[in-house]
């Protein structure tokens, strides 16, 4: 791929990274947020078979493929059902209400960009450069999980986290080892099931996928 | 070849924790006590060879200690301790073969007693940080237990464990750093290249390293102000293992300061032996004001330790001083004094305290204002007791007598140095050591006094009878051990100076010449122990016989008549009417009020009918110890607050836990920044 054409394409795929992870504290449907992973899930795929195919690396395709099969269609796949599963799958009152959650990923974009500067500085490339949007991912996954109070937006942050590791990985570093790669993957979809099967106990157990429920095994 | 004998103490030890652990109940305690004499005796034949010959005992293996491997080295100040230790072992679990009956036949006691002698005996013969830390900590670990294996479930044993665990884990970790710091900065973990180093090391290090040495090793010394522990958990463990504990351990205190700080430093400032100086004196006058005041005998014998090791620690802080100022001689001879008082300690405060347990199983109390009488039923462990009692009060020909000569001797003889430090520091130590001589000899008055004279003032006083035989016969050993070293101290005196003239740089050969007498080597001083007892005998024999002859020449023999003594026309005296060891007390009490401070509580109710006519006046008192009051409580009220505090933090929610992840990643993104 020619100079202008892959870093444009490498930014809009980075960028879109970052947007999902926005999306997700906007939506306050779940199936949206659903979505949004889903979005996100490819546009990590696409980093990695955008650099595969610029550094003619044929490994890191086959990681992009299999990011792509795992968090752009399995997970979301998976929490897709419990979605359907809960009548009112609505993020009603978050713990944080959404523009200040907006605020708040704003800011931790920014403290992203302050934090790596001296990353940046050491990695001139152009995918040396997107490393921030990976940190930022990273914090908001963070914030997702501190902020919102459904279990299925619970997971969306895990993943939101996880998935921003992974954009640091990749743009940071040569490429992730296929092996290293496909452990964090097989994990974090073992964890989704895991995750789900709570889920699901949840709303059989306290009728609602609330965290909040939880505190009532507090003392 | 002679380093078998470590070898044979260490497998024996083993042997014993695992036979203990596995036998039957009666079986057990036999099986562990002999193959604790086993480890007993190996260390003795290898510590007594060193003292001998003055060639340590090397013993390294990197098999079993990962990393570090395991060294031991045996020198001639390791092996006055571990001589010490040794003796008091084979004493104690001697007596422990009667003491058994009274809940020592435990698995657990029968496992856990011969690895807290093993690590006693092995912990003066390590050679290296490792192996050090390594055997202290087993020591302390194996006491822990020990302190709670008798009486678990009571809430003050309890107590005492938690106050024990806390001080020594604390002062274990002060070791750890000190010793850490300095052989990172020596770059080797064996004592050898640490000395060999010791000089290179930054000033600031050495201090530092020293500072946190002493802290930890005075915690388990009993130096006030880290004695907390002494008095809680020495009364509470079973006999046995307080007289291991107050005999042996606490000594292990004392070796390891004078370890980092002459050996493994090679001495320092005099602001450090300043330090170790006052250290002692605070020690000596409020363990000995304590235990004059105390009712509890386990508990006055536990302060007449912290008393006994703040006298030992003048006499190390002295030797360090005249050290650095420039006194070889005057160094070692208060180092040979030093080494001279642990060994006493260790023979008297062993017999008191077992027999002190005698006491205690034969009637059921250790509260000295209901014991009395005891002379003529238990005349054994009265007897003993009487010995180490006159021990303690430093009166010859007992063994007391001769180390406090020798730190006097010391002291006087440092007193024309040039120093203003040491001139005004040691008459100082001089008037502290006289100070607690005089406490302690009341302290043992009032205990030899109120529990073994007089009438019995409880029912399991009057019906007490003496213990089994092996209990008479380990506290006996350590009584007799008394009698000799007080008789002929120049048996030890020579290894004693062979160890300190090691420690001591640029000390002659022979520091204190013992032949049959003690004599100082150019100083004035002489002392001939065999001669002042004969002296002594035939004093007391001129005495008695003039007053026979006296008696027979001026008196006409009169019928013997009997008559309550002290009457004041009064009949039919109570047992309660008798002296109790708080009123012996009181008068110093109301000395030192504003030390001790006392809890006193009266309470008059009078009649309904008239109030000039009381019904009944009920007076308490009892003294707590103002340090744990005024320094320990605070701190631990402290800790309460911070932990309820940090409930606060917890509420159950995920949310905020969350949140607490969230926030700290961003403030240590942050500070990246």
């Amino acid at each position: 791929m020619s100079g202008p054409a892959y870093a444009s394409s490498l930014e809009l795929a980075a960028g879109v990274v970052l947007v999902c992870a926005v999306v997700t504290l906007w939506r306050r449907s779940l199936s949206a947020i659903v979505k949004a992973l889903a979005l996100q899930g490819f546009a990590l795929g696409a980093v990695a078979l955008i650099l595969g195919a610029a550094q003619g690396n044929g490994v890191l395709i086959a990681v992009g493929c299999l990011v792509v099969l795992a968090k752009a269609l399995a997970i979301p796949a998976l929490l897709g059902r419990v979605v359907a599963s809960d009548p009112n799958s609505r993020e009603t009152a978050p713990i944080v209400n959404v523009p200040a959650s907006l605020v708040a990923a704003g800011a931790l974009t920014f403290l992203a960009y302050g934090a790596t500067a001296p990353l940046v500085a050491l990695v001139p490339t152009v995918a040396g450069r997107l490393v921030p949007l990976g940190f930022a991912t990273l914090l908001i996954g963070f914030f997702v999980m501190a902020a919102r109070r459904k279990a299925v937006s619970q997971i969306v942050g895990l993943l939101l986290v996880d998935n921003g590791i992974a954009l640091v990985a990749f743009l940071a570093t040569a490429g992730v080892p296929l092996l290293v790669e496909l452990g964090a993957s097989l994990d974090v979809l073992l964890a989704v099931v895991v995750l789900r099967v709570l889920a699901v106990r949840m709303t059989s157990a306290f009728g609602a996928l609330d965290l909040d429920q939880l505190r009532e095994l507090h003392d | 070849m002679s380093n078998l004998s470590l070898v044979i103490t260490a497998t024996a030890g083993c042997a014993a924790a695992i036979a203990g652990g596995s036998l039957p109940p009666k079986a057990r305690v036999l099986a562990a006590v002999a193959l604790t004499w086993v480890a007993s005796a190996g260390a003795l034949v290898g510590a007594v060879t060193v003292l001998h010959t003055g060639r340590p005992l090397v013993l390294s293996s990197s098999r079993i200690l990962p990393l570090t491997g395991t060294t031991l080295v045996l020198e001639p100040l390791g092996a006055v301790f571990v001589v010490v230790t040794a003796v008091v072992a084979v004493a104690a679990s001697l007596y422990w073969l009667g003491y058994a009956s009274h809940g020592l036949s435990t698995r657990t006691a029968s496992a856990t007693l011969p690895v807290f002698v093993t690590s006693m005996l092995l912990v003066p013969a390590s050679g290296s940080v490792a192996t050090f830390l390594w055997l202290w900590e087993m020591m302390a670990l194996s006491s822990l237990v020990l302190v709670l294996v008798d009486q678990r479930e009571r809430e003050e044993a309890r107590s005492a464990a938690g106050w024990y665990a806390v001080m020594t884990h604390v002062g274990a970790a002060a070791i750890l750093f000190a010793l850490v710091m300095i052989s990172a900065h020596a770059g080797g973990q064996t004592f050898a290249a640490i000395r060999a180093h010791a000089g290179h090391l930054p000033g600031a290090v050495r201090n530092v390293a020293f500072v946190l040495a002493l802290v930890g090793f005075s915690s388990k010394a009993g130096a006030v102000p880290f004695h907390v522990w002494l008095p809680k958990a020495h009364p509470e463990a079973p006999s046995p293992v307080s007289a291991l504990m107050s005999g042996a351990m606490v000594n292990l205190g004392i070796y390891g300061i004078v370890l980092v700080g002459d050996e493994l430093l090679g001495g320092g400032p005099v602001w450090w032996w300043l330090t170790v100086l006052a250290l002692g004196v605070v020690s000596a006058l409020f363990g000995a004001l304590q235990a004059a005041t105390s009712t509890d005998l386990k508990r006055l014998l536990a302060y007449s330790t912290a008393d006994n090791m703040g006298l030992v620690l003048i006499a190390v802080g002295a030797s360090g001083l005249f050290a650095s100022t420039g006194h070889p001689v005057i160094a070692a001879i208060a180092l040979v004094s030093a080494l001279l008082l642990v060994v006493n300690h260790a023979a008297f405060k062993g017999s008191l305290f077992l027999s002190a347990g005698s006491v205690q199983v034969a009637t059921g109390t250790r509260d000295l204002d209901r014991l009395g009488g005891l002379m003529r039923s238990m005349p054994v462990t009265g007897a003993v007791f009487v010995v180490g009692g006159l021990a303690i009060a430093a009166l010859p020909p007992l063994n007391g007598f001769v180390g406090e000569w020798l730190l006097f001797q010391s002291l006087l003889h440092g007193l024309p140095t040039s120093s203003t430090a040491v001139a005004v520091a040691v008459p100082v130590g001089v008037g502290a050591l006289a100070l607690t001589g005089g406490l302690t000899a009341a302290a043992f008055v009032k205990a030899i006094g109120v529990g073994f004279l007089g009438r019995p003032r409880s029912e399991g006083a009057a019906t007490a009878h003496e213990v089994p035989h092996t209990m008479q016969f380990g506290a006996g050993l350590l009584a007799a051990a008394c009698v000799v070293l007080g008789v002929g101290p120049t048996v030890v005196v020579p290894a004693l100076d062979r160890a300190a003239v090691e420690v001591v740089p640029g000390a002659p050969a022979h520091s204190v010449l013992a032949s049959a007498d003690v004599r100082l080597s150019g100083l004035q001083g002489m002392l001939d122990p065999a001669l002042l007892a004969a002296g002594l005998a035939v004093a007391i024999v001129a005495v008695l016989g003039f007053r026979r002859l006296a008696q027979c020449r001026f008196r006409p023999r009169l019928p013997v008549r009997s008559i309550e003594p002290w009457g004041c026309g009064r009949e039919l005296q109570t047992a309660r009417m008798q002296y109790t060891a708080t009123s012996f007390a009181e008068p110093l009490q109301q000395v030192f009020d504003d030390v001790l401070r006392p809890d006193r509580d009266l309470n008059v109710s009078h009649l309904a009918e008239s109030r000039y006519y009381t019904e009944k006046i009920a007076y308490r008192t009892s003294i707590g110890d103002v340090i744990e009051h005024d320094v320990y409580r605070p701190v631990i009220r402290g800790v309460h607050l911070w932990g309820h505090l940090g409930r606060g933090l917890q509420n159950g929610s995920v949310h905020r836990y969350l949140a607490y992840g969230l926030v700290a990643l961003v403030v240590i993104m942050l500070v990246m920044v």
